[in-house]
C-alpha cells in the first residue's frame, strides 16, 4: 500500500528525517512511537505533501506510484488521508459544506460526476452516526469552537466519508477523554478493512489499547531505530524511551 | 508537476476581464458637457417637470456651487472635472409610455448580455424590475401586478408627473439638498431613478429591483431613489449596477432616501459591480453615493451591500432611528482588488428610546487596494436603552494592500449598551493545506474560506441575489493570496 | 500670551526652537475642526490670561506636600515648583546614572553630545502643542541610565504649582534615556496646591535601547482647576519593553497624547489606563502605536468610569506598516457610564498594511452588571459599596499590572477615595 524508502527531509536547512524506511501492506495497522521532537509529525506532514518541508532524498510510493512530487490535493485524491493533530478552524464553512466540497473534488479528479444530493445526505447520516455525532454539529463552522474531542471525531468522520487507502492518525489521542477516545477508535476499527491501511502516530501507548497495531516502530532522531509487534508498545510504556537510547548505545 | 500555485491564480485574477465591460451602440441623445443653471433648467424641462421641481433643483445647484468636495475619506484620486461631464444622456427610443414591445431591440440585446431578462423569466424569480440606462429609466416591469396592491413602482421622473404630492412631501426629507457635496450635485442634476410607495399595511409580494447601467462615454450618472413604506408595510428592494470598461473615470453620484413609517420594514440590498478600472488602476467608476433611511416608531431598515466594483467608493448607507423601538441594520461585504479604493461603512443615529442597531462589516483587500471601514454610532441624550453591536472584520490577501477601521462611537446616554469589535486576519497557509489534504485545490479552498468569512452577510441577501453575489465574490478574489 | 521675546537665543538649541515656534505660529492652538481634536476643545482654558514665566521662586515645605510623594519607600526625586527646580524637595544623583534637571543638561557642555543625539528627536515636529513646548521649555527631568544598570529605586518626577500666580502655564520637558539591558521605574505627577487655574503642556521623550525595560506611571489626580496636556513620545529599540500606565482621576481638562515608535524586532509595548472622573471633568486619551518592524507586540487596555456630567474620550490607533509582519497588536477600551449626563466618545482605529498580523480592538460602553449588584446586595453589601466593588473589579486588570506594590496600594486608595467608599480590605 504505502512504502517509504530512504526518506530524508528538512525544514529551514535543519535535517529532521534522516533516512526513513517503512513498508505498510493493505489490511495492516502500523504504529510509530517516539519521544517529542523525534520527527513523527514531520513524517505525517511529508506523506500528506506539506510544502514547508523539503524532501532531499528518497521516495514515497502509494500502490507502487511515486507521489512525492504531487500536490497535497492530488495525494488526497489518490487516497492519502491525514487526521491532523491540530485541525484548523475555517469560520463560516459548515462541516457539511466542507465535506461535500471535498468529496466532489475527489470525484471530479477521478472523472466521476458529483455525488447526487440524496446519496450525499444518506452517506453523511450513516457516517455521522458511526461517530456518534449530533445532527446540529454538522451545521457548525468547521472546527470553530469545537472541543478537543469534537475536533478529532470530526477528523475521523471526514476519513469515513472519504474512504482513504492510507489513513495517518497524527496524535489522534491527544486532548481526548476516555469516552471520545473510545468513539474515535471504534470508528477507525470499523473503517479498517483488507483494502486499506492505517498508520497511527502517537507518543503514548494508550490509543494502541483500542486500535491494535500489527507493527510498532520507534522513531528517534529522524530514524526508525527499532521495530516489533504490539508488545513493543507496552515495553516502551513501561521502560520509557531512555531504555531504547541506552540499548542503542 | 502540473501545479497551480497561488501566484498563477494571482496572475489569472489580475488578467480577468471585467465581465460587463462591453459598450452597446445605442442611439442616444446626450447634452453638451458642462454644468450651469441653464443645464439644470434644461434637464428639468426635458423631463417636463413642474415649477417646484425646477426651483428645488436650482436651489440645490446654488448650494452646491458654494460647497467643496470632501477630503476626509481615506481615498486618493484626481478630482473629477465637473465641467467636463455631460449631465444628461438618454437612449433615444426610450419612451415614457413604453411597453416591452416598444423597447429598442439593441437595448434588449444589452440586457441579455447583462443577464437581465425583463420578460416572463423574472416572473418566476418574482422580481419586479426598473432599469436605468445612463440617465433614464427604460423599462419597468410588473407595474400592473403591483398596482393591484396599490404599490407604486416607477421611475422617479414619472412619479414627479403622476404623484407630485407624494414626491414633494418626501423628496429631500432624509437627505436634504445641501447634505453634502455629492448629494447637492445629485439634487441639482438627477435625471432619473426609481420611486416606490408601499401603502399602509401592504406586504409587497415580490422583490422590487432596479438595475443601473452607465453606457454612454463622458456621462455621469446621478440617479435618485425614493422609497416610502407606509405604516405597517414591508418591502424588499434590490439594486444592481454595471458599466462598460473605459479608460476614463466615470462619475456616479446617487442619492437614495428611505422612509419607513410606523411599524414598516424596508430591506434594501445592493450588489455594486461598477467597472473597477483595469489592473493598472486606469479607468473605473467613482462611486460617491449618499444613502440614508429614517425609521419612525417600531420601524426597521436593513441595508445589505456587496461592493465589489468601482475604482473609488465613498458610501455610508445610514439609518436615523427616530422612532422609539426602531431598528437599523447594516450588513456589508466590501472587496477591493488591484488599485481599487473603498471607504465605506454606516451611520446609526439613535434618537428614539429602545432603539437597536447592528453593524456587520467584512472587508476583503487584495492586490494594491485600500479598504476602509468608517462608521458612526451615535446615542443621543434621550435615546434611553439604546443598543448597538458592531463587528468589523478585515481579511488581507497579499502584502501590498491595506485594511483600515475607523469607527466613531459617541454616547450621551448612560443606559446605552454598545459593543464594537474589529479584527484583522489573513487566509492561513494551514487552512489552505488542511483543505488541500482533503482533496480541495487551492483556488477552491480560497473561495471556500472567503465565502465562510463573508457568510454572515451573504446570508442576509435575498435568495435571488445571494447566488449572484457569491459568484461575484469568487470572480473578484479567487486566489489573490500572495 | 507673548512668547517670542522669551526665547533663549544663546542656547545651542536655537535652530530647533526657531523652527518649532514657526510651526506653532503657523498652526496655533488646535481646534475641534481638526480630526485629532474633534472631541476636546481648549477654548475655555485659553480664555485665562496665563503667566508663562513666574516672576519669583516659590518655596513649599515638605510636610505640606508629603502626601503627594510615594513616601513609604526610598526614591530618587526630581521636583519642580511653578516650573522651577526645587533642590530642597529633590533627591537627584550623578552616581552611576544621571537623575537631574533638564536646564543643566541643556546648558552644560558635558551633556551636549547626548542632547544633540536625543533632544527633540522622537517628539513630533509638527504637532502644535509639542512644538510650543519645544520652543519654550527649558526645565524638566533629565534621566540617563547607562547600559545594564538596574535602577533599584523608583524615580519620582513631580511638578507642583503653588497658585501664587493667578493663572499659570508651565511647559515641562522630560528626557529619559535608558541604555541597553537597563531597567528603570518612573512615576510622574502634576499637582496644584490651590485653586488658581493651571495649564500644563508637558512633553516627555523616552528612548529605550536594546532590551531595556521601562515602566512609566502617570498619576493624574489634580484639582478641578488644573488642565494638563501631556505629550509622551517613546522610541523603542529591539527587544525593549516599555509600559506606560496612566491613572486619570483629577483635573479639569486632561489630554494624553501617547505615542510609541518601534525601531527593531521583538519589541513589547504596553499602554494601560484607568480613568475615573465625575463633575464636568474631561479626559482624552489619544494613543498611537506605530508598528514599523516585524515580530513586535503591543497591548492596550483602557478602562473608563464616567460619573455626573463628565466626558471621556478614547482615540487609539494601531498603525501597522508593510514591513511589520507577525505583529501582534491588541487594543481594549471599556467604558461605564454612571452619570446621567456623562458622555463617551471612542474612536478605536486600525490601519493595517501587512497581511500576516494579528490585530484586533474591542470597545464597549455599558453599565455595571445589575445581576452582580443584586447578588452582592442580597449578601448584605450595601448598594454604594457593591457599586464600588464592581467598579474596582472593572479596573482591576489594569491595577494588577502595577509593578511597585506601594504604588499599587496608593492607586487603590485614590480609587476608593474617588468612589467615596472604604473598601475595608487591603487591595
Amino acid at each position: 500500500m504505502l512504502s517509504i524508502k530512504n526518506l530524508h527531509a528538512s525544514v529551514e536547512d535543519k535535517e529532521i528525517l534522516k533516512g526513513i524506511n517503512l513498508e505498510i501492506k493493505a489490511g495492516e495497522v502500523h504504529a510509530i512511537m517516539g519521544p517529542n521532537g523525534a520527527g513523527k509529525s514531520t513524517l505525517s506532514s511529508i506523506i500528506a505533501g506539506n510544502e514547508n518541508y523539503e524532501v532531499s532524498e528518497g521516495e514515497i510510493l502509494l500502490e507502487g506510484e511515486d507521489i512525492s512530487e504531487l500536490a497535497p490535493e492530488e495525494r488526497a485524491h489518490k487516497g492519502v488521508f491525514l487526521s491532523f493533530q491540530y485541525p484548523v478552524e475555517i469560520p463560516g464553512v459548515s462541516v457539511t459544506n466542507f465535506i461535500k466540497t471535498a468529496i466532489n473534488e475527489k470525484r471530479k479528479a477521478n472523472g466521476q460526476e458529483e455525488m447526487p444530493a440524496n446519496e450525499m445526505l444518506k452517506l453523511i447520516r450513516e457516517k455521522s452516526e458511526l461517530l456518534e455525532m449530533d445532527r446540529k454539529f454538522l451545521s457548525r463552522s468547521l472546527n470553530e469552537g469545537f472541543s478537543g474531542g469534537e475536533k478529532k471525531r470530526n477528523e475521523i468522520f471526514q476519513m469515513a466519508m472519504l474512504e482513504p487507502k492510507i489513513a495517518i492518525l497524527d496524535e489522534t489521542d491527544s486532548g481526548l477523554d476516555i469516552d471520545a477516545l473510545r468513539i474515535v477508535a471504534n470508528g477507525v476499527n470499523k473503517l479498517k478493512n483488507e483494502n486499506n491501511a492505517v498508520l497511527v502516530i502517537t507518543h503514548y501507548q494508550r490509543l494502541l489499547d483500542y486500535i491494535i497495531p500489527d507493527f510498532v516502530h520507534v522513531l528517534m532522531d529522524g530514524k526508525i531505530v527499532k521495530s516489533g509487534g504490539k508488545e513493543l508498545a507496552y515495553e516502551l510504556e513501561e521502560k520509557g524511551y531512555d531504555w531504547i537510547k541506552s540499548e542503542l548505545n | 508537476m502540473a501545479k497551480y500555485t497561488e501566484d498563477d491564480l494571482k496572475v489569472e485574477l489580475e488578467n480577468k476581464e471585467y465581465e460587463y465591460g462591453f459598450y452597446t451602440e445605442l442611439d442616444s441623445e446626450t447634452f453638451p458637457i458642462g454644468l450651469n443653471e441653464d443645464i439644470v433648467r434644461a434637464i428639468s424641462k426635458k423631463k417636463e417637470e413642474p415649477q417646484w421641481m425646477t426651483d428645488w433643483r436650482i436651489e440645490a445647484f446654488r448650494a452646491w456651487q458654494e460647497m467643496i468636495e470632501p477630503e476626509w475619506a481615506n481615498v486618493h484620486y484626481d478630482k473629477p472635472d465637473f465641467q467636463a461631464i455631460s449631465y444628461y444622456s438618454a437612449p433615444k427610443k426610450a419612451d415614457p409610455n413604453k411597453t416591452l414591445d416598444d423597447v429598442d431591440p439593441d437595448l434588449l440585446e444589452m440586457y441579455k448580455k447583462l443577464g437581465i431578462s425583463i420578460d416572463e423569466q423574472k416572473k418566476l424569480n418574482n422580481v419586479a424590475m426598473d432599469i436605468v440606462v445612463d440617465s433614464v429609466s427604460v423599462a419597468t416591469t410588473f407595474k400592473k401586478t403591483l398596482a393591484e396592491k396599490g404599490i407604486i413602482f416607477m421611475s422617479i421622473s414619472e412619479a414627479i408627473r403622476e404623484y407630485p404630492e407624494l414626491v414633494q412631501k418626501y423628496l429631500g426629507t432624509v437627505v436634504p439638498q445641501r447634505d453634502n457635496f455629492y448629494a447637492a450635485l445629485n439634487s441639482a442634476v438627477f435625471s432619473d431613478g426609481s420611486f416606490c410607495y408601499i401603502p399602509k399595511g401592504v406586504r409587497c409580494p415580490m422583490e422590487l429591483s432596479t438595475y443601473f447601467r452607465i453606457n454612454q462615454a463622458g456621462t455621469g450618472q446621478f440617479e435618485r431613489t425614493l422609497l416610502i413604506a407606509d405604516e405597517g408595510s414591508y418591502v424588499s428592494y434590490l439594486e444592481g449596477c454595471t458599466a462598460p470598461s473605459r479608460d476614463e473615470n466615470q462619475l456616479h453620484a446617487a442619492v437614495v432616501e428611505l422612509i419607513a413609517l410606523d411599524d414598516a420594514e424596508i430591506k434594501y440590498s445592493t450588489v455594486q459591480n461598477w467597472y473597477p478600472g483595469n489592473k493598472e488602476g486606469k479607468g473605473g467608476v467613482f462611486n460617491f453615493v449618499t444613502k440614508r433611511g429614517i425609521c419612525e416608531k417600531n420601524a426597521k431598515i436593513s441595508w445589505t451591500q456587496v461592493e465589489t466594483g468601482s475604482a473609488v467608493t465613498w458610501k455610508y448607507p445610514s439609518v436615523v432611528l427616530k422612532g422609539d423601538n426602531s431598528i437599523g441594520e447594516f450588513y456589508s461585504i466590501a472587496v477591493t482588488n488591484n488599485f481599487q479604493q473603498a471607504d465605506t461603512g454606516t451611520k446609526m443615529v439613535h434618537l428614539g428610546k429602545n432603539t437597536k442597531s447592528t453593524i456587520i462589516s467584512k472587508g476583503i483587500s487584495a492586490g494594491k487596494s485600500q479598504n476602509s471601514y468608517r462608521g458612526l454610532v451615535r446615542i443621543s441624550a434621550n435615546a434611553d436603552n439604546a443598543r448597538n453591536f458592531s463587528q468589523c472584520d478585515s481579511l488581507l490577501m497579499g502584502n501590498n494592500c491595506g485594511a483600515h477601521t475607523f469607527p466613531y462611537i459617541e454616547s450621551k446616554n448612560s443606559s446605552a449598551k454598545i459593543e464594537h469589535e474589529a479584527t484583522t486576519s489573513k487566509i492561513g497557509e494551514d487552512q489552505v493545506f488542511y483543505c488541500n489534504q482533503r482533496g480541495i485545490p487551492t483556488e477552491k479552498a480560497i473561495a471556500l474560506i472567503v465565502n465562510g468569512f463573508s457568510k454572515e452577510v451573504l446570508n442576509k441577501l435575498p435568495m435571488e441575489f445571494a447566488v449572484e453575489a457569491q459568484k461575484l465574490l469568487e470572480i473578484s478574489l479567487e486566489g489573490s493570496v500572495g | 500670551m507673548a512668547f517670542e521675546e522669551q526665547i533663549d537665543v544663546t542656547s545651542q538649541l536655537h535652530d530647533v526652537r526657531t523652527s518649532a515656534i514657526k510651526n506653532f505660529e503657523n498652526k496655533g492652538f488646535p481646534t475641534k475642526k481638526e480630526e485629532a481634536w474633534k472631541y476636546t476643545s481648549l477654548n475655555a482654558i485659553l480664555k485665562n490670561d496665563f503667566t508663562v514665566f513666574p516672576k519669583h521662586e516659590n518655596a513649599i515645605e515638605f510636610a505640606e506636600v508629603k502626601k503627594y510623594f510615594l513616601h513609604e519607600i526610598d526614591t530618587y526625586k526630581v521636583i519642580f515648583v511653578d516650573g522651577k527646580f526645587s533642590s530642597f524637595l529633590s533627591s537627584t544623583t550623578h552616581d552611576g546614572l544621571d537623575v537631574c534637571l533638564m536646564s543643566s543638561a541643556l546648558t552644560k557642555p558635558k551633556y551636549k553630545m547626548v542632547i544633540d543625539e536625543y533632544f527633540n528627536k522622537i517628539a513630533s515636529k509638527d504637532e502644535t502643542l509639542t512644538t510650543l513646548n519645544t520652543a519654550f521649555a527649558n526645565e524638566g527631568a533629565y534621566i540617563n541610565i547607562p547600559k545594564s544598570k538596574v535602577v533599584e529605586k523608583p524615580i519620582e518626577i513631580i511638578y507642583f504649582s503653588t497658585g501664587v500666580e493667578n493663572a499659570l502655564m508651565v511647559q515641562p520637558r522630560n528626557l529619559v534615556i535608558v541604555g541597553e539591558n537597563a531597567h528603570v521605574q518612573i512615576i510622574e505627577r502634576h499637582q496644584s496646591l490651590n485653586e488658581n487655574p493651571v495649564l500644563t503642556n508637558a512633553v516627555t521623550e523616552i528612548f529605550a535601547q536594546k532590551r531595556a525595560i521601562v515602566d512609566y506611571y502617570k498619576i493624574q489626580n489634580d484639582l478641578l482647576t488644573a488642565n494638563l496636556i501631556d505629550n509622551t513620545y517613546i522610541s523603542q529599540k529591539q527587544e525593549s519593553r516599555v509600559s506606560v500606565h496612566t491613572f486619570s482621576f483629577g483635573g479639569n481638562i486632561t489630554r494624553n497624547n501617547l505615542n510609541f515608535y518601534h525601531f527593531g524586532e521583538r519589541i513589547d509595548s504596553t499602554l494601560k489606563g484607568i480613568t475615573i472622573i465625575g463633575d464636568k471633568q474631561h479626559v482624552d486619551h489619544y494613543t498611537l502605536v506605530n508598528h514599523a518592524t516585524p515580530n513586535c507586540e503591543s497591548h492596550q487596555n483602557y478602562k473608563t468610569i464616567l460619573a455626573d456630567s463628565s466626558t471621556g474620550v478614547f482615540n487609539g490607533k494601531i498603525y501597522v506598516e508593510k514591513e511589520a509582519q507577525k505583529t501582534d497588536a491588541f487594543q481594549q477600551n471599556n467604558n461605564i457610564l454612571i452619570g446621567d449626563k456623562a458622555t463617551i466618545n471612542a474612536k478605536p482605529q486600525l490601519e493595517i498594511f501587512a497581511d500576516d498580523v494579528k490585530c484586533s480592538h474591542g470597545c464597549t460602553i455599558g453599565q455595571l452588571d445589575e445581576s452582580a449588584m443584586f447578588y452582592m446586595q442580597s449578601r448584605g453589601i450595601p448598594k454604594k459599596e457593591a457599586k464600588a466593588l464592581l467598579m474596582y473589579a472593572f479596573s482591576n486588570s489594569v491595577i494588577e499590572s502595577i509593578k511597585i506594590p506601594e504604588l499599587k496600594q496608593r492607586i487603590t486608595k485614590i480609587i476608593a477615595n474617588k468612589l467615596g467608599v472604604n473598601l475595608g480590605f487591603d487591595l
